[in-house]
């Protein structure tokens, strides 16, 4: 057990915050709160998984936080003219295509991660505020359905969360089982020496980023069904919590090596984190400070494991 | 001057180095030979401070030192010069030389460019102090090197593999220096596995094997032979596999207008079905860059590429690999493997669609097997097939490589430089291996340094110099000498 643990700093840190905040407060093990906990973790957990994806290439993907806000504003705008699983299907594509343009971008253009997504950042914001007109849209009606993804549960499990594992058990199969999957990680391993094995480097990044994108609108979903209402101000700053649960997690931000347990690990570190804090009433300011310290506690104590 | 004495060191429960005892002579060259995993490194990081013994002492001047590391080894005038040299790219000559050394916090750039001008000049070499270190070749960075130590008072140069990436010129140059800064009275160990450069510049030879001092011998009373034999117990000829007579058939690959260096012209040439075409040369007479070419890097636009008469398309590498053309690259770390990835992910890396299914799903047991068989019958020594490319030796690690490849099953395998850092005894399987795949009716485009290897393992032997082929050579016209002339151009 000792060694398990060991082993799986993040796990360590995960358990510690999971005892700490048991003891710190009487209602975090309240079936309740947890519950609450996993639906407000799952769509930066989503993101997360996307990052991480992007992270073991080698890049970053900045455009996120402002994927889930064109997202959502695009879903409730569109709930007013489409059926709702049009609506919801064609969010996620336009997802999937703003995530493939950075890709094409990085991969066939060679503009760096960096750049191009901060990029795609900017013009996604820019296209929820002009969409929106600055304003929060509720979702039409006859998309009201959307507000299950938000709010039901199956077996008291909200629907949100089953979505997160589900993507998180794709995500580890895909690595672990697939083509695809080898290649992201030997990327960002050695680019040059599978470029050199006949492999496309351009086609994995540019796929890579794709998901991205695709998981980031995924989230927007799950927030929209939280609040019923797609707003342009919404996710701000998002690609950088998803960039420390990578890190969290222990993946090298250089690419190749990480865990997609850890990285989920390291979502829910995250989110315990602000759960705690919310219920022990600390003010919102306060909390971003303590967050702040807390991951670089987070990151130095799985360094100096390793 | 440096003295050690039973040195013993384990890592995990593995003995690196068993009660091994070593002494260098002020102002000697002293030879530090063994194959990979025999313990050189370890032994030269115990020098250098970079581990610690765990019984044994060494000592410096009479002073032991307890308690070594890298600083107090520094303070002793020890310095290493690694084989991936610890220069920053971006900076300058001078910068790089006096990198760590500055007193205060300014710059005094003049008299730091100036007493950097003047360390170079004297050890016989002339370069821009001002250049960026990325601008120069390999060699020059060398001369950095070298120039860095000697700026911190050395007493004691460590060099690693040191001509492993120099042509045949500039090995000469190398020796020379080093001869010099021999005169000067600095004591220097030398690691290498070219026999005759430790023959050459070695005053005395220590061999390791398997952690262990075979033997110390002064060099003079050597040759290659006795040498290979302390390393191995085994005879320098049977070294390359024996060649049959055998005639081609029709089938050929026709290489034409390959322009291997900007503005120097192209090459054209052919290649049998079953023959290992050597390529020979100095470094920068355009040979690797023939075969880069011929995997689809660089600039193709007049390349006419054909095999058995259909056209070859060189667009990209991946569309080599697809056409079942295979190349063993020169770096292996950088450009052949994955060092943190497993040895199976490695192998299979290249072919991954053999293995799955239509929808991209990797069969675990069908990948096992084909890396099962391929480790077998290229006799790879490894513990676990999930283990890290980089625990293997380098001979290992390039069995791995050609097993990736022939996973393949290529047609055409084009090998830059096959046994470089790759220890006599896996050299000769690595030989074996690829007669072997010739005899079954590959195209086989080799270059190589090593003028033995290039001689003992090819059909046919082009020589380029300064991007054009100078002269072709048959097997029974072999000479050494014949290819250095038409080298350096003196045909």
């Amino acid at each position: 057990m000792k060694a398990i643990l060991l082993k799986n700093n993040t796990l360590l840190i995960f358990l510690l915050l999971f005892i700490g905040s048991a003891l710190l407060s009487d209602s975090f093990l309240s079936g309740n709160n947890l519950a609450n906990l996993l639906r407000q973790t799952a769509p930066i957990g989503l993101i997360s998984l996307g990052m991480f994806l992007v992270i073991l290439t080698g890049g970053i993907d900045l455009s996120v936080g402002s994927i889930v806000a064109c997202i959502g504003v695009t879903f409730a705008l569109l709930s007013y003219e489409l059926y709702y699983s049009a609506g919801l299907l064609l969010s996620l594509a336009i997802g999937l295509g703003i995530g493939a343009i950075s890709g094409y971008l990085i991969a066939y253009q060679r503009v760096a991660p960096f750049i191009a997504t901060l990029a795609m950042m900017t013009i996604a914001r820019g296209a929820a505020f002009l969409f929106s007109k600055g304003a929060p849209i509720t979702v039409g009606e006859h998309s009201a359905a959307i507000l299950a993804l938000g709010s039901a549960t199956i077996l008291g499990i909200p629907v949100s969360a089953i979505i997160l594992f589900v993507v998180f058990a794709l995500v580890f199969i895909l690595l672990k089982y697939h083509i695809l999957g080898r290649h992201i990680i030997a990327i960002g391993s050695n680019e040059e020496a599978v470029h050199l094995s006949g492999i496309s480097v351009e086609r994995t990044k540019f796929m890579v980023y794709a998901i991205s994108g695709f998981l980031a609108a995924l989230a927007a979903l799950l927030m929209v069904g939280r609040t019923g209402v797609g707003t342009a101000n919404i996710g701000v700053g998002l690609e950088l919590d998803a960039i420390a649960a990578v890190v969290i997690g222990g993946a090298s931000l250089s690419g190749g090596r990480g865990s997609v347990f850890h990285t989920l690990l390291g979502v829910l570190i995250l989110g315990m984190i602000g759960n705690i804090m919310n219920l022990l009433d600390v003010t919102s300011y306060l909390q971003q400070l303590i967050k702040g310290i807390i991951i670089i506690l987070a990151v130095i104590f799985q360094k100096n494991q390793k | 001057m440096l003295k050690l004495t039973h040195i013993t060191k384990s890592f995990g429960g593995v003995k690196a180095l068993k009660e091994v005892s070593l002494e260098v002579r002020s102002g000697e060259i002293h030879a530090l030979l063994g194959e990979n995993g025999a313990g050189k490194s370890t032994l030269m990081k115990i020098i250098s401070g970079a581990y610690q013994a765990d019984s044994g002492q060494v000592e410096i001047n009479g002073e032991v030192l307890s308690g070594n590391n890298p600083h107090l080894a520094k303070l002793h005038g020890i310095s290493i010069i690694y084989q991936e040299f610890s220069l920053v790219p971006s900076l300058s000559v001078a910068e790089n030389i006096y990198l760590g050394q500055q007193q205060g916090s300014w710059i005094h750039w003049k008299s730091m460019e100036a007493s950097a001008q003047a360390l170079i000049q004297s050890i016989g070499f002339e370069l821009d102090v001002r250049k960026k270190v990325e601008e120069l070749t390999v060699a020059q960075q060398q001369v950095v090197e070298i120039a860095k130590a000697l700026s911190q008072d050395v007493k004691l140069l460590i060099l690693d593999e040191p001509s492993a990436v120099l042509g045949s010129q500039e090995v000469k140059k190398l020796f020379s220096l080093l001869n010099k800064l021999k005169e000067k009275g600095v004591s220097i160990i030398y690691i290498s596995h070219h026999l005759a450069e430790l023959l050459a510049i070695t005053d005395r030879i220590t061999v390791l094997k398997d952690g262990r001092t075979i033997t110390t011998v002064e060099t003079r009373e050597m040759d290659k032979n006795q040498l290979v034999n302390y390393m191995v117990g085994r005879e320098l000829s049977s070294m390359y596999p024996e060649k049959k007579t055998k005639s081609f058939d029709a089938a050929k690959l026709e290489a034409n207008h390959i322009e291997s260096i900007p503005g120097k012209g192209a090459v054209s040439f052919h290649l049998h079905r079953g023959e290992i075409l050597g390529i020979g040369g100095l470094v920068g007479s355009g040979r690797t860059e023939v075969l880069e070419r011929l995997f689809g890097k660089g600039s193709t636009r007049d390349a006419q590429v054909n095999l058995d008469g259909k056209k070859v398309s060189l667009k990209s590498p991946r569309s080599l690999v697809k056409q079942k053309w295979a190349m063993l690259p020169e770096d292996r770390k950088k450009h052949g493997g994955i060092l943190g990835r497993s040895i199976k992910e490695n192998i299979s890396l290249a072919n991954l669609a053999a293995l799955a299914n239509a929808w991209g799903f990797i069969s675990v047991s069908k990948e096992k097997k084909a890396v099962q068989e391929l480790i077998h019958k290229l006799q790879i020594k490894i513990g676990d097939m999930e283990n890290p490319l980089s625990s293997l030796s380098g001979g290992n690690q390039q069995k791995v490589i050609l097993a990736k490849w022939l996973h393949l099953q290529p047609e055409v395998l084009l090998i830059d430089e096959p046994t470089r850092g790759v220890d006599v005894g896996a050299r000769a399987e690595i030989y074996q291996i690829i007669q072997n795949l010739a005899d079954s009716g590959l195209y086989i485009l080799m270059v190589s340094s090593d003028m033995d290897e290039l001689m003992g393992l090819s059909d046919r032997i082009l020589v380029m110099k300064n991007g054009q082929i100078q002269g072709e050579l048959q097997r029974a016209d072999f000479s050494e000498e014949r290819i250095l002339r038409m080298a350096i151009g003196a045909n």
